[in-house]
């Protein structure tokens, strides 16, 4: 007895502990290693600066977008309140990671796997992500969304098997948050969550009970969406402001909606493999076959999700999804008992991420340099005028800012030139626009005035490039003192 | 004179040598006969006078510090519950036995089992107590079962009196004196418990049948330090009204989900009302209850582990009923929330003698049980009123008082923090497959209304009336 303890608080202390420990700091020295202007948490940073500082811009930027997800800012947040760049960064992606590691053990454990097992697979999984080389792989959101992906698929998979309470709460509330990774999970975190009620249909005493699971899986991501709703329609005026820019970026949104809930379709044959265990069983429960089979399915949802978004011409996430689908698949091979299923699916793991990732590793993106652009603007501007302000926009201008502590430059989430001008009479207004390419196409800039980078809009005429970066100034009609001061100078 | 006169007179005398209030005269530290001492009048009027300088010298700052320090308890406090509930999916939560496990230990000779039952005017329920006490599923001869009536409660005597008592049945007067309270009574009936366990119930409760056995099984399986059992309370008349479905919710989620959560944390344990299970001569070493206190089950509970002794939480029900009555319930409630403020004072007399003997882990489990779930409710209002000017009138003024980590914690506060609390009721519902409560449960936020009603209300009463006892009304289900 007092040895089982002693194994079994071993166990617990290599897999909840130590290998996590380990693994994640050693992703992080690759990280760091690997690409030395590596960042982390690049995006949530300039967020988390505007956040802290209390500013309208922060806010807006937190819920004003369904591309830059709230979650790994709200993640990143106590990080950036605490610790300096860049060690808040390498934090949250250490504890980011311990969540993956903590996520992994908890999936295969509730199959009775041993404990070496579990850190094979923690093992594998940080393997994976030290072969992909991909900076989106190594970042916060990545890892919460895998942490996230996996514990709502291995939850509803558990849930099948084992109908315990837990489960429901698990995959409900990881679905939920799923939700709240952005875009590319909404599709997924739904099937998850609507999978919930269903797979306990499979026997009349757990259907009758439908409303009792249909309300605890649901309602987390249902008011997590109502609350993301509420934030858009109290902070930017809209309520599906965060959704706006999907009618720019996809051209035939009525397709776009079917295309994200058709892999579900995928799900189909595990929830009907589920349901017919479940009515052969004597206790409630699927059992392991048919939770197996709904991970794997879950795995191809998110693998068909990411051709989705592709195709769509959209797929800036896909890197993430993938590495959410290597996870669950990872998991899915951890917990199968049969040596032959392991073995298939292990192949098929290697020669998938090898055909992926081994012939193209990415290599590492060398940031601009934010400080000497802002230094550039402000200095060109200040030639010009002592009155003069420039607002740089959107998300990318977060983070362009993330250094700059003067006062000249200023970042603007929702540009309204009108605004703007009655706000700053007086003032020499500009506007800074980032390049529209990948996810920056998404800024709500672009939605509102397409093409503002190349011919800029109503009242903004184009002044200079500052590399990929174009300032644009804001053309009113001067004021009297101005005209004065005008002919007084002449 | 009759044999049963004499042994009436009898009683009567050993009762007239018993001290109900025993703790408040040896141990005054431990009694809340004196609510507040001179230090802690002291520290109170310093605080208060510390913060109005604050508000008038600097009232922005002064404000935000408030704000800052409010939010940081929401935090604390949502974590806490989490982590609460989480514990409570552990094996070691709650005590379960099966009817295997009681039929592998049969037959045996069963200990002595005192029950006592407080009653106070209730003549209409004694009839219905008597046949469920009965009819427990425990050798008639092993218990000793003592209805506790006051002496001046003619109808309950009378109605006593006029029912043909089962063997192991007594009636016990307690004589008429200050205070009022159910605990002294206890206390009379606890000096003359002749079993080796102790158990309470309230007059309208209907205990599962093996429950006794159960908690012998539990007390014999335990370790010695193991002083108290405590069993799952519900009500078995939610569908009265909506007051009656939340006050089941709630309990469903309090019983069945945060007890064995604290259980299993090893945490204090604030004990329900009825239905805890004791060893006899321990509770008497204890000088039983706190006859000023007007939860005096609360601070039972908190003594215990003062004295290092733990309490495991029984998976065995008693049914009790839920208070339908809205102005009923407020009075209840009133006196649950002003009697953990009693507590709260009494063991913060000597902080450090507190944390000495609770150990830092169970200090802090007390501050978040018995002080915070008082200061959530004294402080909820005011921060429901700031989100809902800030919603509709969004002024400027609220977002000055919110800085920015401030404004970040409120609103995971505010967003995912209340949210957790609904969600916890639903799985406590869910948990008692009272599947049709679920969606009442959603509607809670108004019952933490009546809830920050009736704090405040136990709040100043805590000053004005600290031992007026509001009893809860029984029987209004028969009566609807």
């Amino acid at each position: 007895m007092d040895q089982n303890r002693k194994t079994y608080r071993l166990v617990r202390l290599l897999t909840g502990a130590v290998t996590p420990v380990l693994l994640a700091g050693v992703l992080l020295a690759f990280a760091r290693l690997h690409d030395g202007a590596w960042e982390p948490g690049a995006q949530a940073a300039g967020i988390c600066r505007e956040l802290l500082a209390g500013t309208t811009e922060g806010r807006q930027a937190l819920f004003g977008s369904c591309w830059v997800a709230p979650l790994p800012v709200l993640f990143y947040l106590p990080f950036a309140w605490l610790l300096p760049e860049p060690v808040a960064g390498c934090a949250a992606f250490f504890v980011a990671w311990l969540f993956v590691f903590w996520a992994v053990r908890e999936a295969v454990k509730a199959t009775g796997q041993s404990g070496w097992r579990i850190v094979l697979a923690q093992a594998a999984i940080a393997g994976m992500m030290a072969v992909a080389r991909q900076p989106q792989a190594l970042q916060i959101a990545t890892a919460l969304a895998a942490g996230l992906a996996l514990m709502a698929a291995a939850s509803l998979a558990d849930w099948a098997a084992f109908r315990r309470l837990r489960d429901v709460v698990a995959a409900g509330a990881a679905g939920a948050f799923l939700m709240l990774c952005g875009m590319p999970f909404f599709g997924p975190a739904g099937l998850a969550v609507g999978l919930l009620p269903l797979a306990a249909c499979g026997r009349p005493d757990t259907r009758q009970r439908f409303q009792a699971w249909l309300l605890l899986g649901w309602l987390p991501m249902v008011y997590t969406v109502g609350v993301w709703l509420l934030m858009n329609r109290l902070i930017l005026g809209d309520a599906f402001f965060f959704l706006r820019s999907l009618r720019y970026l996809v051209p035939r949104t009525y397709l776009f909606l079917p295309a994200v809930l058709a892999p579900g379709l995928l799900l189909l044959p595990a929830l009907i493999l589920t349901w017919w265990s479940d009515a052969r069983q004597e206790k409630p429960g699927a059992g392991l076959t048919a939770a197996s089979a709904l991970l794997i399915s879950f795995a191809l949802v998110l693998l068909a999700s990411a051709n989705v978004f592709g195709r769509f011409g959209i797929g800036w996430d896909t890197v993430t999804l993938y590495v959410c689908v290597l996870v669950v698949l990872m998991i899915a091979q951890a917990r199968l008992s049969q040596p032959f299923y392991r073995f298939a699916l292990s192949l098929a793991l290697f020669v998938w991420l090898s055909t992926l990732w081994l012939g193209g590793a990415a290599r590492p993106v060398t940031a601009e340099s934010r400080g000497r652009i802002c230094q550039e603007v402000e200095t060109y501007v200040n030639a010009r005028t002592p009155y003069g302000r420039v607002f740089v926009l959107g998300y990318a201008g977060l983070d362009l800012l993330r250094g700059y502590a003067g006062e000249r430059l200023a970042p603007n989430m929702d540009l309204h030139v009108g605004s703007l001008r009655r706000a700053y009479k007086g003032q020499n207004l500009y506007v800074l626009v980032p390049r529209p390419e990948g996810q920056v196409r998404a800024e709500s800039v672009f939605w509102r005035h397409p093409d503002i980078y190349e011919r800029g809009a109503e009242r903004l005429l184009y002044a200079r490039a500052f590399g990929s970066w174009r300032l644009f100034e804001v053309v009113s009609a001067p004021t009297q003192e101005q005209l004065d001061e005008w002919k007084k100078k002449r | 004179m009759s044999d049963a006169t004499g042994q009436r007179d009898e009683v009567q005398r050993k009762i007239a040598a018993i001290d109900p209030l025993e703790l408040s005269h040896r141990r005054p530290e431990w009694s809340a006969s004196q609510p507040m001492t001179r230090s802690q009048k002291v520290a109170l009027l310093t605080l208060l006078a510390l913060v109005v300088l604050a508000f008038v010298c600097a009232p922005l700052k002064a404000a935000q510090g408030t704000i800052a320090v409010c939010t940081l308890y929401y935090v604390v406090s949502t974590l806490y519950k989490f982590a609460v509930i989480r514990a409570s999916l552990s094996p070691s939560a709650i005590l379960r036995f099966s009817d295997q496990d009681i039929a592998d230990r049969e037959p045996r000779e069963w200990p002595l089992f005192s029950i006592l039952v407080p009653m106070y005017k209730e003549p209409e329920t004694v009839k219905q107590m008597v046949a469920s006490l009965s009819a427990m599923d425990y050798p008639a001869d092993r218990k000793d079962v003592q209805i506790l009536l006051e002496a001046d409660d003619a109808v309950t005597l009378a109605a006593a009196r006029a029912l043909t008592l089962p063997a192991g049945f007594r009636v016990t007067e307690v004589p008429k004196s200050f205070p009022r309270t159910k605990p002294k009574a206890c206390n009379i009936g606890l000096h003359l418990a002749k079993g080796e366990y102790l158990v309470i119930y309230d007059a309208e409760d209907l205990p599962e049948k093996d429950q006794l056995k159960k908690a012998v099984l539990a007390f014999e399986a335990s370790p010695e330090k193991v002083a108290c059992v405590q069993s799952r309370l519900n009500y078995y008349n939610p569908q009265q009204n909506v007051l009656t479905r939340w006050f089941t919710a709630e309990y469903s989620a309090w019983f069945d989900l945060q007890l064995p959560g604290l259980a299993a944390l090893g945490a204090v344990i604030p004990l329900g009302g009825t239905s805890n299970h004791f060893k006899t001569k321990l509770l008497q070493d204890l000088m039983g209850w706190d006859a000023y206190n007007v939860t005096e089950d609360c601070d039972l509970g908190v003594r215990l582990g003062r004295a290092g002794y733990a309490t495991r939480m029984l998976e065995t029900t008693t049914w009790e009923e839920a208070c339908s009555d809205f102005w009923f319930w407020i009075k209840q409630r009133t006196r649950w929330q002003k009697g953990y403020i009693q507590t709260w004072f009494v063991h913060m007399r000597d902080p450090l003698k507190l944390l000495k003997e609770l150990g830092v882990v169970n200090f802090l489990h007390y501050q978040l049980l018995v002080g915070g779930g008082t200061f959530s409710v004294l402080i909820n209002p005011l921060f429901w009123c700031m989100a809902l000017v800030w919603f509709v009138f969004r002024p400027e003024g609220v977002s000055q008082l919110f800085p920015g980590p401030v404004f970040a914690a409120g609103a995971v506060c505010l967003f995912i923090g209340n949210f957790v609390f609904i969600y916890i009721n639903l799985l406590g519902c869910c948990k008692r497959k009272k599947d049709g409560l679920m969606w009442w449960s959603l509607l809670t936020p108004v019952y933490w209304i009546m809830m920050s009603y009736s704090g405040w209300r136990a709040f100043i009463q805590f000053f004005r009336d600290p031992f007026v006892w509001e009893k809860t009304q029984h029987g209004l289900v028969k009566k609807s």
